[in-house]
């Protein structure tokens, strides 16, 4: 045992890379941003930078294992955290184009910590390290969402986000204890075993549990902070906030699911059901309150709930096949072509302050080529073929439809068709912001404007060539998957 | 290789126009118009010259084994019909928007891309194709209504995105249920031997480029195939009857599958009463978007419904087809009635086209050969007679920069060459024998007097149009082009001139050689046709 621990413990830490990686560019980038003078504090950006392209390459070379019940690292795994780890790079990236940037060096620590957070909880399997990640995304996400200092509405948003955040979060910590509690178990799959012959208490303590994840993937009925704080944090905080710790929160669920929900539940019957009525819900209450919605960011956010409802409903047919590659698509397309409209919603927010409808007309004569793209991500979100976000609904549909026939399974069905009537109605809220973005003229003349950055041009070229790639490497892109 | 061109050719040039020099962006435009009719009309005329119902020009590149998809291309006459059409008709809009001043280079990439569109929906073979291309093409629709319109242009551009959009959803659920149910391994299918008939067999051997595996020549026997899991339209068609043994929802999937696709193809058509998005989109849309919209767009309702409802639904097309009689009567009905009351020329040409529309619904309800070539033949000459009737609504209204039939009056003194135009096409519009307005009804109706009832009654009611659409569209052309001038300073106005007459000539020469010599289009379309029919009949029996 003793002889054997070195070599066990070198193995147990590379399968840490990623996470570790991460986590030695927080220090890094905070002695940085001591010992640098004002003008150069961009470098920590691209210390942070290196840090998540450092995980990025790990994270493809780990070979599956775990380390004891703790961390699991299986064959969704290495996309998972590839696609966490890149998203904080592009996110970095589009940040050093903001001159104006306050504080620059602690920004660069929160973004790395809610990284290292979705990491962490995208590899747990087992509620402690579950819930160091959540607490890790929610610290940096409280101060990113609050960045913009003296802002009344950001100042709101972190506020909203700190107090229902914490809520959620100890519904978590309370429904943990009965957990353990009940079952002596922190590893998801010791809960399921021990909670086969009590259904009842256990669907009451996971639920409780799932608060805080669902809470972070914004399902309703746990999704009402989403649309204040997306209007009132700067659209930079809103795509580190919605973007990486959704990737997080919904990898765990899929795990808990798979896991550390006991064989009695786990069939489509309760579960399933569950799971198709919380992503049935959301896509209707998104589609519809979008439609009310006079704020590009604030439509992003409902948009943000509709399709996490999407994601879900994909792992309401969890036993099947293939349901955990169909959730991971439909993450990755929401992914980039969120990314991408929340990149060239930044530099309408640089340049007018406000990102309101009225506010983003004119765009089209003022910048056409940034106009075009938001427009193309939109319609991506929008599901609009051959996209990527049209193939991100299509396995999902295509999972959902194949599963959900009939008896005990037609709520995953009905969940379905809700989908593809959301589809519809949502296009409308989209289109809300295509019309002002291209047909409606601005309210004053246009303002000479200065050029976008260069960091934003290779975002929004990376998200726009992978919005247009996912669908012609349909195949190629969902064997990376899993 | 050709149908790769005629799809990815324009979307080469829509690219080229939006990246390259503002003056080059209308000659990619006039290329990829001219590409696509030298494809189509040559496809057409391979089938004119040698009829067959059988899939040409066919070409495969695989796409993903994920959705099952292939760019799958091939074109029977229908196809080349359509094509030639989508082809002929974007060479007028090209042609009449040439001048185009307000962003050339966005406006004619948009119209490439329409284009390209239009024609993956019309050579494709591969029904997730159909349906990427068919949402595809409302971007452009969308930006060119949206862009390029007139007062209202946002509210008719948004309009008929939603509408559209709404009504072909469903159809990606019926896509994705039509792939769930099919096993992966693919499904054995029996298909009886009268059926063989209307699916064509190369040498015995292969049947859609699948195996033969049971083959018996024995009458009433049927050949044994392995379908494998995709979305080959072809393949679809062979499993009609599965698709009506699986339930959704409590309805066999075949029922929910043909309301959606029906919905969808019906908003397009446009059917009363899901037609209230195309006036104001005709109305706010620039000339040339109007005469792709009436000449092109509206037909590719009427050919989802030739090319996947017959194939994949056959009983419940023959189930529903008094429905789309009745749809097809009251939206020629209304349609006219709407017209005769119009006071803006584009709105009573518009609501005529709603009309027109009308007959492809009733000849494809009767179920009779004359019936579905009547819709399909209508289909093709309303493209030509509305694009020539926006097209002179636009010359008029480039002068006189207003569209309000009360204002004018006796242009035929200062315009005797627009006179001349507007004759002929309310004449073809009227189906006046001769022009081509004519073979198309008359075909229509001859096929609803030939069916089982309620045809010959709605075909009877459906006489009444002619005479309506003779009142509002020669009292249109009396009230504009005859009589004393009415405004003084019309006689200022130039009469068309050569570029206007170049876009209209290929139009009336073409509704005058369809009019007075139909048949070799009727006779091209004829195996295709009677192969669907076919289909049917053995659906039914």
């Amino acid at each position: 045992m003793s002889a054997s621990f070195p070599t066990d413990a070198a193995a147990q830490v590379a399968q840490l890379w990623p996470e570790l990686w991460l986590a030695a560019g927080i220090p890094a980038v905070l002695v940085a941003d001591m010992l640098l003078p004002t003008a150069k504090k961009v470098a920590t950006a691209w210390l942070g930078i290196g840090a998540c392209l450092a995980a990025a390459i790990a994270a493809c070379s780990g070979a599956p294992g775990s380390i004891e019940g703790m961390i699991t690292v299986d064959a969704m795994t290495p996309f998972v955290r590839c696609l966490i780890a890149s998203l904080t790079a592009l996110l970095l990236v589009l940040g050093t184009g903001q001159r104006a940037l306050a504080d620059r060096g602690a920004h660069t620590v929160c973004v790395l910590g809610v990284a290292l957070g979705s990491s962490i909880a995208a590899v747990s399997a087992n509620l402690l390290p579950l819930w160091l990640g959540l607490e890790m995304v929610s610290l940096g996400s409280y101060g990113l969402a609050a960045w913009k200092g003296g802002d009344r509405r950001a100042a709101e948003a972190g506020m909203k986000f700190v107090l229902f955040g914490g809520l959620a979060s100890a519904c978590t910590l309370f429904g943990m204890s009965h957990v353990y509690g009940l079952t002596g178990h922190l590893d998801f799959a010791g809960i399921g075993a021990a909670f086969a012959n009590m259904p009842v208490v256990a669907l009451a303590a996971l639920g409780l549990v799932a608060v805080g994840v669902a809470y972070k993937l914004t399902i309703v009925p746990f999704h009402f902070y989403a649309p204040d704080v997306y209007e009132g944090a700067p659209a930079l905080s809103v795509a580190v906030v919605g973007l990486a710790p959704k990737v997080g929160a919904l990898v765990a669920l899929a795990r808990g699911v798979q896991l550390a929900v006991p064989r009695t539940l786990a069939g489509p019957e309760v579960l399933g059901t569950a799971l198709a009525a919380a992503a049935g819900a959301s896509l209707l209450l998104a589609a519809f309150t979008a439609l009310a919605q006079r704020d590009a960011k604030r439509i992003l956010a409902f948009s943000g709930i509709g399709h996490a409802g999407t994601a879900v409903l994909a792992l309401a047919c969890l036993p099947a096949e293939g349901a955990l590659r169909a959730a991971l698509l439909q993450v990755l397309s929401y992914s980039v072509a969120t990314l991408g409209a929340l990149a060239c919603l930044a530099v309408v927010e640089q340049d007018r302050g406000s990102c309101r409808l009225e506010a983003l007309r004119g765009l089209g004569r003022e910048r056409p080529w940034l106009a075009a793209l938001l427009c193309v991500f939109l319609f991506s979100l929008a599901g609009v073929p051959p996209l990527a976000g049209f193939f991100g609904k299509w396995v999902v549909l295509q999972q959902a439809l194949g599963f959900g026939f009939g008896g005990a399974r037609s709520a995953v069905g009905v969940a379905a068709l809700l989908l593809v009537l959301s589809t519809a109605l949502s296009a409308w809220a989209y289109l809300l912001v295509v019309r002002a973005v291209v047909l409606q003229p601005a309210a004053e003349p246009a303002r000479p404007s200065e050029r976008v950055a260069m960091p934003v041009v290779v975002v929004l070229a990376i998200c726009g060539a992978a919005v247009l790639a996912i669908g012609f490497w349909l195949d190629r892109c969902v064997a990376l998957l899993a | 290789m050709m149908l790769l061109a005629a799809v990815f050719g324009p979307l080469l040039f829509a690219v080229l126009s939006l990246a390259g020099p503002v003056r080059a962006a209308r000659w990619w435009c006039l290329a990829g118009s001219a590409l696509t009719l030298a494809i189509g009309g040559a496809a057409l005329w391979d089938f004119v010259a040698r009829p067959g119902a059988d899939f040409r020009l066919q070409v495969e590149v695989p796409w993903s084994q994920v959705l099952g998809a292939s760019l799958r291309f091939g074109v029977d006459s229908l196809s080349a019909a359509m094509l030639a059409l989508s082809g002929l008709i974007t060479l007028v809009a090209t042609i009449s928007g040439f001048a185009h001043e307000r962003s050339p280079r966005s406006y004619h990439g948009l119209v490439l891309l329409l284009l390209a569109a239009m024609n993956a929906v019309f050579v494709t073979l591969d029904l997730l194709v159909f349906y990427v291309a068919w949402e595809v093409l409302l971007v452009p629709m969308l930006l060119l209504i949206g862009l390029f319109g007139g007062e209202q242009r946002r509210y008719a551009a948004l309009k008929f995105f939603i509408y559209t959009l709404a009504g072909s959803v469903m159809m990606l659920a019926l896509l994705v249920l039509l792939w769930s149910v099919t096993p992966a391994e693919g499904r054995r299918v029996a298909v009886p031997a009268k059926a063989v008939a209307a699916v064509s067999i190369d040498g015995g051997q292969t049947l859609h480029g699948l195996r033969v595996e049971r083959s018996d020549t024995t009458p009433g026997a049927a050949l044994v195939l392995l379908v494998p899991r995709s979305f080959d339209l072809r393949h679809l068609a062979l499993q009609w009857q599965t698709w009506r043994e699986v339930r959704f929802l409590g309805m066999p999937l075949s029922a929910f599958g043909f309301l959606a696709l029906l919905l969808a193809c019906l908003v397009k058509v446009p059917a009363v009463p899901l037609h209230t998005w195309l006036p104001h989109a005709h109305v706010q849309a620039p000339t040339a978007v109007s005469i792709l919209l009436a000449g092109v767009l509206l037909k590719l309702g009427v050919y989802g419904l030739y090319r996947i409802a017959l194939p994949l639904f056959p009983r419940e097309v023959y189930t529903w087809a008094p429905t789309l009689g009745w749809l097809g009567l009251l939206g020629i009905l209304w349609g006219a009635l709407v017209a005769l009351g119009q006071r803006d020329l584009k709105r009573l040409v518009a609501y005529s086209s709603v009309s027109h529309m009308g007959f492809c619904l009733l000849g494809l309800g009767s179920l009779t050969f004359a019936g579905l070539a009547g819709g399909m033949v209508q289909a093709v000459t309303h493209g030509l007679s509305a694009a020539l009737l926006f097209l002179l609504v636009g010359v008029l209204y480039d002068r006189a920069h207003h569209r309000r039939i009360d204002g004018f009056g006796g242009l035929a003194q200062p315009m005797p060459r627009f006179a001349w135009l507007l004759l002929v096409a309310a004449l073809a519009g009227a189906g006046l024998p001769g022009l081509a307005g004519f073979p198309g009804e008359f075909l229509g109706l001859s096929g609803a007097f030939t069916s089982s009832a309620p045809f010959p009654l709605l075909g009877a009611l459906a006489c009444l149009s002619v005479i309506l659409s003779a009142a509002y569209l020669l009292g249109m052309v009396r009230k504009v082009v005859y009589g004393p001038l009415q405004h003084q300073e019309h006689a200022q106005f130039a009469d068309c001139d050569r570029r206007e007459l170049l876009a209209a000539l290929p139009l009336v020469v073409g509704l005058v050689v369809l009019g007075v010599w139909p048949k070799p289009l009727v006779e091209a379309l004829r195996p295709a046709l009677e192969a669907l029919l076919l289909h049917v009949r053995s659906a039914l029996s």
